[in-house]
């Protein structure tokens, strides 16, 4: 099989390089980090200079991943002769524990890591995390609740928590960490929009009004965010077909479905003219079901 | 009437699931629209001849799910499809039990079709080589989805759709599927996937 080096005609500084975005985008591309990675470090691992522990770390990672156990352990025991002592390597153990489904070892270490330093973030983390792969949804919303009780600004956190929330089904305290996100990250059109699509699957009318005005924010703040579009379409022609809107509330409402109408035709810039005006036709009978399945429930 | 499933479903199916070994992954089975109502239609099998594959990671929120289903039922009438079924692969490798969401999204199927089906993707049988199929298909039944037995006839011709899935996984062509959720982060992402569709028939 070709070198990826060959097969993109890259050299060694641009593959860092590649690496270094990854890391900073956080992105689980896991495939590309190991095909990557692993030429990297086979290869050119003395050019690196400082750099490679970090490599090490993220090619592991991505290893366990691909179930790549051979990968991770050679990147674990070079990380492991460097930095004998660190708690940074002894997470990186117990990952591959986790890996490996050896979840009470993994346990251990990470308990051990704890009684060093009870402030260790990364290890209550991966216990947590232990907790949803064992599909313990309640008890891990439990430890990550309390641990937020303690790390209050901890962003990844209350995002996990709001996911955990809404594969259970509970959207007023998945809509409760989006706040708390949206409270620490007034300008992040992604956690507006994310509210705006709780707050609309919890269903009722107020819950409706805020999800519009909130997709209208998600779109005031990245006029492309083509969720918040759809989203505003969504719930203001709701808000219209709804029994229970003054005439003047369905009024505006139908003008901004149709404003938001317009903008999402234009992004399709025409093609999929016939879609919209059908869908305009459906929506009336097709859809406000689902939501009202979501409050039957 | 059961559901058969053709190699570009099934394939198309398990891409996606490839694409997010950590997330759950969700899509829309579809049929060709019968010409003539048969009054007596039962035993004749449903085939799905191909699937829109929907999200990943989160699956349980509504507007994005709402608009999908209605720009898909609208591509669907266009082209004389119809909406005939729901996948599912869960986030868990041993999870493969269909969830609230499953449940919901495949009453409102039924509501246009009648013998809708839910096909969950078994995680923990996914291999490069495809050596046995990996779903599980649940009917409706006196108001309960239950798992009936997969055999071959669940396909519509299974040595083809093993051959080109695994052809397909082994090229790692899950790179290029397109989902509705990579459509709408840039609309010129198809979700019709006409690429992955010809690279199937190029394999027939």
């Amino acid at each position: 099989m070709a070198s990826v080096s060959e097969l993109y005609d890259v050299g060694w500084e641009e593959m860092r390089d590649k690496l270094r975005k990854w890391r900073e985008d956080n992105s689980r591309n896991s495939e590309q980090i190991v095909d990557v990675g692993e030429e990297l470090i086979s290869d050119h691992a003395s050019k690196l200079g400082d750099d490679v522990w970090i490599i090490y770390e993220q090619v592991m990672i991505a290893a366990l991943d691909c179930s790549r156990d051979d990968l991770a352990l050679t990147c674990l025991q070079e990380l492991r002769k460097q930095f004998p002592d660190s708690h940074r390597v002894k997470r990186l153990t117990g990952m591959r524990l986790e890996a490996l489904e050896r979840y009470d070892e993994a346990n251990k270490h990470y308990d051990a890591i704890l009684e060093d330093d009870p402030t260790n973030t990364a290890a209550r983390k991966r216990k947590i995390s232990i907790l949803k792969a064992q599909g313990k949804n309640g008890e891990a919303i439990r430890e990550l609740n309390e641990y937020l009780e303690q790390f209050v600004g901890d962003q990844e956190a209350w995002h996990e928590l709001s996911e955990l929330y809404i594969n259970e089904h509970d959207y007023g305290k998945a809509a409760f960490c989006l706040e708390e996100l949206m409270m620490t990250n007034p300008h992040n059109h992604l956690y507006c929009e994310q509210y705006a699509e709780v707050k609309y699957t919890q269903g009722g009318l107020e819950n409706l009004e805020l999800s519009r005005k909130y997709f209208s924010q998600a779109l005031r703040l990245n006029n492309r965010n083509m969720r918040a579009l759809f989203g505003l379409y969504m719930s203001a022609s709701h808000i219209a077909a709804s029994p229970k809107v003054s005439a003047k509330v369905k009024k505006d409402n139908i003008k901004y479905a149709a404003w938001a109408a317009n903008q999402i035709n234009r992004a399709y810039k025409v093609k999929f003219m016939k879609s919209l005006v059908k869908l305009l036709e459906l929506l009336s009978c097709f859809f406000f079901c689902f939501w009202q399945l979501c409050k039957t429930s | 009437m059961p559901i058969q499933l053709t190699s570009q479903a099934y394939c198309k199916m398990l891409l996606h699931t490839a694409k997010y070994p950590h997330c759950a992954v969700n899509g829309l089975l579809i049929a060709e629209k019968s010409k003539e109502k048969k009054k007596d239609g039962h035993g004749v099998p449903v085939l799905c001849v191909d699937c829109v594959p929907l999200f990943h990671g989160t699956l349980a929120l509504a507007p994005m799910l709402e608009v999908a289903l209605t720009l898909i039922d609208t591509w669907c009438k266009e082209n004389n499809y119809i909406i005939a079924g729901y996948y599912q692969a869960n986030e868990r490798k041993k999870d493969s039990k269909p969830n609230q969401v499953a449940e919901k999204v495949a009453a409102r199927i039924t509501e246009n079709f009648s013998e809708a089906a839910i096909v969950m993707v078994d995680n923990s049988r996914l291999t490069v080589s495809c050596s046995e199929p990996i779903v599980v298909i649940y009917d409706h039944h006196e108001n309960k989805w239950r798992n009936r037995e997969v055999t071959m006839g669940s396909f519509e011709d299974w040595s083809e759709a093993q051959k080109i899935t695994s052809a397909l996984l082994v090229g790692r062509s899950y790179e290029n599927l397109i989902d509705f959720d990579n459509h709408l982060d840039d609309l010129r992402n198809d979700w019709t996937n006409p690429v992955i569709n010809k690279s199937v028939l190029d394999l027939c």
